[in-house]
């Protein structure tokens, strides 16, 4: 059996690519000499399964996520992704609640559901890289707004509100945080990230910052705060943040983004 | 005595290594040349590493490539804070003024630059799509690069910025707007008291060429990367014959804005870039050729 690095899950021996997130199992990791590791870059048309269905990912530059839907999966997304589907795969949709607090966030209300069986295709519109993590029951994860492409029905869906005024007037990362939870089962969830993606796994009270608009996702254990630095950014700005993150757990931060000053 | 130079940054370098140590230019790979003389520079394999002064680099991503640096204590490196992806805590972070602040501000140029010092890491990435391009300078030589291609340079590497001299007027009176299609002003770097380097973005790929003395060469304003300080450039503004229809638009909206380059030297242009969509009719501009066909 072979170990896949990303997401840790058992394959056959002699496979190429995991069967759980699609990462190549016959490429070394590329892992930077300060500890961050490149998500692995999915090869065009490489498999994976979640659940009963099946998803294969296209492209390279701006990748598609297509899947084939078990009669009893379903999918669930933010409406603009959807690239295209068989016209017999059933929408609905499911109301994140929140209300007036997601449209002052800028926030979707309402989420979109597929069920299977049936095929359907998602991509956002940036060139960039689809992130694949596989959530073991008991996992929480905090995902930037907007980042999340697509997540299996078995993994629920909520929102945080970043605490703080500090956070709220310069941590660039908007109000909300999306978070998702798998309870009793696994569950699969599908990211898009800008540019390249990478990831570090902080040790207890470890530390590092990062540009609030490379935020791309972290585990809800890493705290995150709004730090100030001891820098001028123009003639009437005093003071630049950066999105400072304790450990312990995963971060994950994309190379191309908007940075939270130039808005 | 090492006698290899490197093809791509043309200083002397380490055959045995698989990339170039001075600007990461994969060295066992052929060159890739048009026939029209274009030589694309090959991007920074994925995970390279760079050496300078006792610091070095390492380039993340493909897509858009980060540049990764572990700074030695005496080392230290400048940039604009929007490029900053991440850094560590104990990396000191301290401002670098500049001179010009209203034209600067008036121009969108990064007003004040951050200077990152070792010992520490830290990271640096662009916004778009493309490739870093990594430039080392030996003592006393210039380079000009276009503006908001900076991505950043070692501390003994010296900038200033110059206007570009490249402008068009449109209109008359209350509508009259100055047009600059390669940017107001232009970046450039000089290595002093030893090497230095430069590194920057390129959106898209990277194509090299150099010209010989009076060679000239047109492209577009906004793709010019860079370009050694003994090329020079002006505008040119080219007119299609007129088919017969609507002839007096051949005067303004249907025609083609170009930069002239002037050997001797090498420029550097840049797949990605944005073309002047304004169609009024020019009333004023620099130094121009002028061509209708």
């Amino acid at each position: 059996m072979i170990q896949c690095q990303w997401c840790h899950a058992q394959n056959q021996a002699g496979a190429t690519s995991c069967q759980t997130c699609g990462a190549p199992l016959d490429e070394r990791d590329k892992v930077s000499d300060s500890g961050w590791r490149e998500a692995p870059r999915l090869r065009d048309m490489t498999e994976f399964q979640f659940s009963g269905s099946t998803c294969q990912v296209e492209g390279e530059l701006v990748p598609v996520a297509e899947i084939s839907l078990h009669p009893q999966d379903g999918v669930y997304f933010e409406h603009h992704v959807l690239l295209w589907k068989d016209e017999s795969v059933p929408l609905s949709s499911m109301n994140t609640g929140g209300g007036m607090k997601r449209t002052i966030g800028g926030m979707p209300h309402i989420v979109t559901v597929a069920n299977g069986p049936g095929r359907i295709a998602f991509s956002r519109d940036a060139p960039g890289e689809l992130v694949v993590l596989p959530l073991h029951p008991g996992m929480e994860l905090d995902v930037r707004e907007h980042a999340f492409l697509v997540a299996s029905h078995s993994v629920q869906y909520s929102f945080v509100r970043i605490k703080g005024l500090v956070n709220l007037l310069h941590g660039g990362n908007g109000m909300y945080v999306d978070r998702f939870i798998t309870t009793g089962y696994p569950g699969m969830l599908l990211l898009h990230g800008n540019g390249n993606v990478l990831e570090r796994t902080l040790r207890p009270g470890e530390k590092i910052l990062v540009e609030p608009g490379g935020f791309l996702y972290k585990d809800s254990t890493v705290q995150m705060q709004a730090a100030q630095m001891p820098l001028k950014t123009g003639m009437l700005r005093h003071g630049m943040y950066l999105a400072e993150m304790t450990g312990p757990g995963r971060v994950g931060i994309q190379s191309m983004y908007v940075h939270h000053h130039a808005d | 005595m090492n006698t290899y130079i490197c093809r791509y940054c043309r200083q002397p370098s380490d055959p045995s290594s698989p990339t170039c140590p001075l600007c990461g230019a994969p060295v066992d790979i052929r060159s890739s040349v048009s026939d029209s003389g274009w030589v694309q520079q090959p991007p920074i394999k994925d995970m390279a590493r760079l050496q300078f002064g006792q610091s070095h680099i390492q380039i993340a991503g493909t897509t858009v490539p980060v540049a990764e640096f572990n700074l030695a204590a005496n080392d230290w490196i400048y940039f604009s804070h929007h490029v900053l992806l991440w850094t560590e805590p104990g990396t000191k972070l301290t401002n670098m003024p500049m001179r010009g602040a209203w034209n600067r501000t008036l121009a969108g140029l990064p007003l004040i630059m951050v200077e990152g010092r070792g010992p520490g890491h830290l990271a640096l990435s662009d916004n778009h799509a493309g490739e870093v391009v990594a430039l080392p300078l030996q003592h006393n030589q210039q380079i000009w690069v276009r503006e908001h291609r900076f991505l950043t340079a070692t501390g003994n590497v010296k900038y200033d910025w110059h206007p570009t001299g490249v402008w068009y007027t449109t209109g008359t009176g209350d509508d009259q707007e100055t047009r600059y299609p390669m940017g107001q002003y232009g970046d450039t770097f000089a290595a002093s008291g030893g090497p230095g380097l430069l590194l920057l973005h390129s959106p898209g790929n990277t194509f090299v060429r150099d010209l010989q003395p009076n060679q000239t060469l047109l492209v577009q304003p906004s793709a010019l990367l860079y370009r050694d300080v003994s090329v020079r450039m002006s505008l040119h503004l080219e007119y299609p014959r007129n088919m017969g229809f609507a002839f007096w638009n051949n005067r303004w909206s249907y025609r083609s804005i170009w930069l002239r380059l002037f050997g001797p030297g090498r420029v550097a242009v840049q797949s990605m870039y944005a073309a002047p969509e304004d169609t009024d009719i020019i009333t004023n501009h620099s130094y121009a050729t002028t061509h209708h066909w």
